[in-house]
């Protein structure tokens, strides 16, 4: 199978081929695309129900919104004030500037705890450095602990959603994963016998692993406390039992005071799973005696954050809370799924967030991934205009392509500066146009129609087919008319 | 990405030098941030609009909704309604925080009382009884704030069964309700506060009883539960698979 190498997704931006050559497994595999489009639908219709029963949705969104664009634009001032609260709490923190920082930071960790095995909660920014894969090569057996993740994990797959990560399964293809690694020949592909299977499967592990990493859904600056939001309890497990706690996350994750939780707790839930609230939320701040771990440390992480809070029109990426709304709403992720973004953050926030935190070095083809139907904008409880910042995106792109000389011939650029010139000169452009009109006539069928084109044309008409062109130009047609109309009346003609 | 690892307190500067340089342009000092944060629109509903009895059948509704079982009870009658939901649970091993009033504890049942109980010993307990520090109809929320009548977090998480007392008292409609109630600082340490059912609140003269910003706050909101496998909403992953509660009605 020429194709083979595709089937396996690849989340590192670095490396993943670009986003329509990529979305072609999923494109090509009908279980795959009911998968996705049975989990969106579900999430869709839960999610339309609960926000519709919220009166002031619209008030909370802006709310959000003004909060965390004001964490953004005071984000040192925050940051500082958390760092200071949580160490005086009996945290310890950590900057990784970067995620072979970050990678370091936690093994070093690990090494001086002695820890040959680390229960997780599930974290895309832990993803996004590829801790496992580092953890793992450096003698460290990493466990997820989140459903999901298991699935994906004892499964060897990639997670093609941020909230659900393996949507792209169905109980089936899950029941035989369970069956193969966790050796249960007679496990049925029941829901309900699956999820009881991964519990069996974890219990003992929560019980006797003392080391445990998670993400981070919050930091609060106010009193230097972090939140988790989950519904499964792995979480708490984590956050609970171990005697070791350490939990990475972006610095974009801040919050100023507890208070403004009423705000975010609200929406997040009910844009992410379609609940009122999502079973468990857990708060803790630094070391509390006789309660959960007795050592606690935080990694902040930048990894390109920084260059993007630099840039005040793509700033609002950052306001991101997770959520996923966007990629559930999105016609594009709903055909691809989530593989297809090269990266662990799919979907509309992924094709906004990737290409920037590879500084626009990589994944370039993300921003052109999108409709720009503006639905992603339209359920995003924190309002980011995602539309708004694909088109900067874009043009960034095609400032860094045209500028490119390996890309000199490249026919759409060549296209481009060549209807530049056209553009500029009226005669150029009349000559041109009266040259094209007699040149597209032998492509013109008796139907009026364009059925094939050649060369680079072809790209079009192999789809679709082109209008033939009408027998007067517009310029030639305004000209005729002027010449009708008397010159004195100035009067619009009828 | 760098190869080298920077020593620790580089990246922790060259982050913040970064991060100083993007938001120059919007720079401000202590008072000024705190003015900015002061400004923020918050027009969402803040105080909810129904009545005492309203907001607890809310409470009530929104909790069966997440498959927890609720029945209503009095201060006097307490005790005999949290007896009633033991015996019928079929189970007989309960752990108990150490600050649960003690005619909570129902006789003929084997109680583990969490004074620093091991892990492997609340692991064997088939159930739990806790009080509460909040409830929110809105979402169907119970907040716990670890007090020593809602014990350390572990206790609420072994445990397959969790009875959970909540005073009608307790109830708020909405979110923001529950947050305001925790901005001023509690005129007692929370390990200090009489949690027995019998006393009046903490401030009888106030509305609205503060509970001061706590350290640790779990919310429960129904059952543990995942959909992680095809959106099939699955009851009792990893926490506990039953949630009961008992409403108090403390309130004439």
């Amino acid at each position: 199978m020429s194709h083979a190498a595709l089937n396996q997704p690849v989340l590192d931006p670095t490396l993943a081929p670009p986003f329509p050559q990529a979305a072609l497994p999923v494109l090509r595999n009908p279980q795959l695309r009911k998968n996705v489009a049975h989990a969106i639908d579900v999430i869709q219709a839960k999610r339309a129900k609960l926000v519709a029963e919220k009166t002031d949705w619209q008030e909370l969104r802006s709310a959000a919104s003004a909060i965390r664009m004001h964490t953004l634009e005071n984000l040192g001032a925050y940051l500082e004030e958390f760092e200071a609260k949580c160490t005086a709490a009996g945290g310890v923190v950590h900057w990784a500037a970067d995620a072979a920082d970050a990678r370091q930071i936690i093994l070093d960790i690990l090494r001086q705890e002695g820890a040959g095995d680390v229960i997780k909660i599930k974290t895309m920014t832990s993803g996004e450095i590829q801790l496992n894969p580092f953890l793992q090569a450096a003698g460290v057996n990493v466990f997820e602990t989140d459903l999901a993740e298991i699935i994906l994990q004892l499964g060897e797959q990639e997670p093609s959603h941020i909230v659900v990560p393996a949507l792209h399964l169905n109980r089936g293809q899950v029941r035989e994963i369970f069956a193969r690694r966790m050796g249960l020949k007679d496990l049925s592909d029941d829901p309900q016998a699956l999820t009881a299977a991964a519990r069996t499967y974890l219990r003992q592990k929560f019980l006797t692993i003392p080391t445990a990493i998670s993400g981070a859904n919050f930091f609060i600056a106010e009193t230097g406390a972090v939140g988790v939001v989950e519904s499964e309890g792995n979480g708490r497990m984590c956050l609970t039992l171990p005697r070791t706690m350490i939990t990475l996350a972006g610095i974009e994750k801040v919050l100023p005071r507890f208070q403004d939780l009423e705000v975010t707790l609200q929406l997040l839930a009910r844009s992410a799973t379609g609940e009122r609230m999502n079973p468990y939320n857990s708060i803790w701040t630094g070391v509390t005696p006789g309660d959960g771990p007795q050592r606690f440390h935080v990694v902040l992480l930048d990894n390109g954050r920084s260059s993007i809070l630099a840039k005040p029109k793509q700033r609002q990426t950052l306001k991101c809370i997770r959520c996923a709304a966007c990629m559930n709403s999105c016609p594009v992720y709903r055909q691809t799924g989530g593989h297809a973004y090269g990266s662990v953050y799919p979907g509309p926030i992924g094709a906004i967030l990737t290409p920037q935190l590879m500084q626009m070095h990589h994944a370039q083809s993300l921003p052109f991934a999108s409709s720009l139907c503006g639905a992603c904008y339209e359920v995003c409880p924190v309002k980011i205009n995602i539309p708004e910042v694909l088109l900067e995106l874009r043009s960034q792109v095609v400032n860094q392509e045209r500028r490119d000389l390996a890309r000199f011939l490249d026919p759409m650029y060549l296209g481009l500066r060549i209807a530049n010139l056209l553009f500029a000169w009226a005669w150029l452009f009349h000559a041109s146009q009266f040259m094209g009109r007699i040149g597209i006539r032998f492509f013109t069928r008796n139907d009026g129609w364009i059925h094939s084109l050649p060369s680079v044309g072809g790209k079009w008409t192999q789809t679709r087919d082109l209008r033939g062109f009408p027998k007067q130009t517009f310029h030639g047609w305004w000209a005729a008319r002027a010449r009708q109309s008397s010159p004195a009346s100035g009067k619009e003609a009828k | 990405m760098s190869a080298t690892t920077p020593a620790p307190g580089q990246s922790r500067q060259r982050i913040l030098d970064r991060i100083g340089a993007a938001t120059q342009s919007v720079k401000k000092d202590a008072s000024q941030l705190a003015d900015a944060y002061r400004a923020l629109p918050r027009a969402y509903i803040r105080r909810g609009a129904l009545a005492a009895a309203a907001r607890v059948e809310l409470m009530i509704e929104r909790l069966r909704e997440y498959d927890a079982e609720v029945v209503e009870s009095t201060p006097v009658a307490l005790p005999a309604a949290i007896a009633a939901q033991l015996a019928t649970s079929g189970k007989r091993i309960f752990a108990a925080p150490a600050g649960l009033p003690s005619e909570w504890l129902a006789d003929g049942f084997d109680w583990k009382i969490d004074d620093s109980l091991a892990t492997a010993k609340i692991e064997e307990a088939e159930g739990v009884v806790t009080a509460a520090t909040c409830g929110v109809a809105d979402s169907g929320t119970i907040v716990l704030h670890h007090s020593p009548a809602e014990g350390r977090r572990v206790l609420t998480l072994l445990p397959d069964w969790h009875l959970c007392i909540l005073r009608a008292s307790q109830v708020v409609e909405t979110l923001p309700e529950y947050f305001s109630r925790c901005q001023q600082p509690p005129a007692l340490h929370p390990r200090d506060q009489d949690l027995s059912l019998g006393t009046p609140a903490l401030h009888p003269s106030d509305k609205d009883p503060s509970l001061g910003t706590p350290a640790l706050v779990t919310t429960i909101s129904g059952p543990s539960a995942t959909a992680d496998i095809e959106m099939t909403r699955i009851k009792g992953v990893h926490g506990p698979r039953f949630l009961h509660v008992i409403l108090v009605r403390d309130e004439s």
